[in-house]
């Protein structure tokens, strides 16, 4: 197998590299029009001004702080509501319809409303990312909770264990990695959930440096934008797998 | 020599299925007893109501004159799947029974580690059950039985997902351990080799409904080693055992084909 030469991180760099310098070949030579495209050079430069003048720093502190909020919040409310759902058949049923109904609809779409109701400050922002997490976390949670083997409880059962013994030694453990794929599922919404919202209405935010920009043609700071959410989303993502690998070691063979 | 566990009149029934009918059972202090019979016999039902995880539908066990009902400390289960929590270390695993029972100390802590040294896992103890073969899930297994120092053993074909060398390997392993404590053991197995092998009495369960057939007193020399199987007596009573099941075995292995 010619595509894997090892462990070598060659081919993956190579390609970004090459597809870098088609880009900035393109968008130089072939485009040639800076209302349309932006090179990568030019986009480095954006955000290396962006940040030296103060404003890169203020956009990423409001999104962040929408992001987090938001996260936060819902992952402590979807997993109470997986727990719920697990522990109780009469709150599954009353709370099936809307959590399957609301994971399947396309929440971002209630944004302007919620900025119409809160105002275009950051709590819009968090109630759209709070409606973007908290159902991929409630659902994974309660399916975590409701598949735990049957063998282990059962093992447990055998020694004389209380129900509550049963939950902490066998079935939480055993939803650990459920819930830490809803909450890393939850990252990349939670973060289409900040932008979008910001670019329906915001003072501040990446969302809204993507928008005034995009109004004044500035595809380098347009870009810019982009970029460091592609970043954040990555390094987010990278973090929580790495969390994964060393809090739920036993999943990964 | 007390009874240590009677089992009197013990019916079972799953709706239409009677799985269980009238056992009538009587174990010695220290006796090893395995229960033999086809598939659909209702051994391993029996061996899981002596354990509690399965109400009786009428009839009485008795372990040691007390009146058994829910699973306790009293009786150690080693299942036919090892079960063993992924995220817990063999040590960890092992103290499962006394961290239930609420009973961590270091003494127990102690008894655990010397117990699974007399399973074969000395210097095992922090590894993950990913790390370890069928085998050696098995002797963990059978350690975290042992751990809570129970009563009575119970045991549901632990080496049945073996294969062939290493299930021989464990049953030598498994007496080696047993003459150590001589604990009273109720060992549930499809294998009559197996059954001979390891115990002072094999009962002999038939099927549908699932009842007692016949108990036949195991009387080769103890210790016992693995040439034993190749000697006259042992292969009369596996030949014996195999006659009262085989007409049996046959219809539950047509039942299950059709």
């Amino acid at each position: 197998m010619w595509q894997r030469v090892g462990n070598s991180y060659l081919p993956g760099t190579l390609s970004v590299i090459g597809g870098l310098t088609l880009w900035e070949l393109v968008s130089r030579l072939l485009v040639a029009n800076a209302l349309f495209l932006a090179a990568p050079t030019q986009i480095v430069e954006a955000i290396y001004t962006l940040t030296l003048d103060g404003q890169m720093g203020r956009h990423v502190a409001v999104s962040s702080a929408e992001f987090a909020l938001g996260y936060v919040i819902a992952s402590l409310l979807g997993i109470a509501v997986g727990f719920g759902m697990a522990s109780s058949a009469t709150f599954k049923q009353a709370m099936q319809p809307w959590i399957s109904g609301l994971y399947a609809t396309p929440t971002i779409a209630l944004a302007p409303l919620f900025i119409l109701w809160l105002g275009i400050g950051i709590w819009s922002k968090v109630l759209v990312v709070i409606f973007l997490v908290l159902f991929p976390v409630a659902i994974n949670t309660e399916a975590g909770l409701r598949t735990t083997s049957d063998r282990l409880i059962e093992m447990l059962k055998s020694f004389g264990a209380t129900p509550q013994q049963i939950f902490f030694k066998v079935s939480l453990p055993s939803a650990l990695p459920f819930i830490l794929a809803g909450l890393k599922l939850g990252i990349g919404r939670g973060l289409i959930g900040v932008v979008v919202a910001e670019l329906f209405g915001s003072r501040a935010g990446l969302g809204r440096l993507i928008s005034q920009s995009a109004d004044a043609f500035n595809m380098p700071e347009l870009f810019a934008g982009v970029i460091v959410l592609a970043v954040a989303g990555i390094a987010m993502t990278a973090g929580f797998s790495y969390v994964e690998r060393k809090l739920v070691p036993w999943t990964k063979d | 020599m007390a009874r240590k566990l009677e089992v009197t009149g013990l019916s079972k029934r799953f709706d239409q299925l009677e799985a269980l009918r009238g056992i009538d059972v009587a174990v010695e202090r220290g006796e090893f007893i395995s229960v033999v019979g086809p598939s659909g016999c209702g051994k391993t039902t029996f061996l899981r109501i002596v354990a509690g995880l399965e109400p009786a539908t009428s009839g009485t066990v008795l372990l040691d004159g007390r009146a058994l009902g829910k699973p306790g400390g009293d009786r150690g289960f080693v299942f036919q799947n090892d079960s063993l929590l992924p995220w817990r270390t063999v040590l960890g695993n092992a103290m499962i029974g006394p961290e239930v029972a609420g009973s961590i100390g270091p003494k127990e802590r102690q008894r655990t580690l010397d117990l699974l040294k007399l399973v074969g896992l000395g210097g095992f103890e922090n590894y993950y059950p990913r790390q370890l073969s069928g085998g050696m899930r098995q002797r963990v297994n059978l350690a975290r039985a042992l751990a809570i120092d129970p009563d009575i053993l119970l045991m549901d074909e632990p080496f049945a997902s073996l294969d062939a060398q290493t299930r021989e390997i464990m049953q030598t392993e498994l007496l080696r351990i047993w003459e150590q404590g001589r604990k009273t053991v109720l060992f549930v197995t499809h294998q009559i080799d197996e059954a001979v092998f390891l115990s002072d009495r094999v009962l002999v369960f038939a099927r549908r409904p699932g009842r007692l057939q016949e108990s036949v007193e195991i009387t080769l020399p103890r210790p016992r080693s693995l040439e034993l199987k190749r000697t006259p007596e042992f292969v009369a009573y596996v030949d014996r055992i195999w006659k009262l099941i085989e007409d049996d075995v046959r219809t539950a292995v047509i039942h299950e084909h059709v």
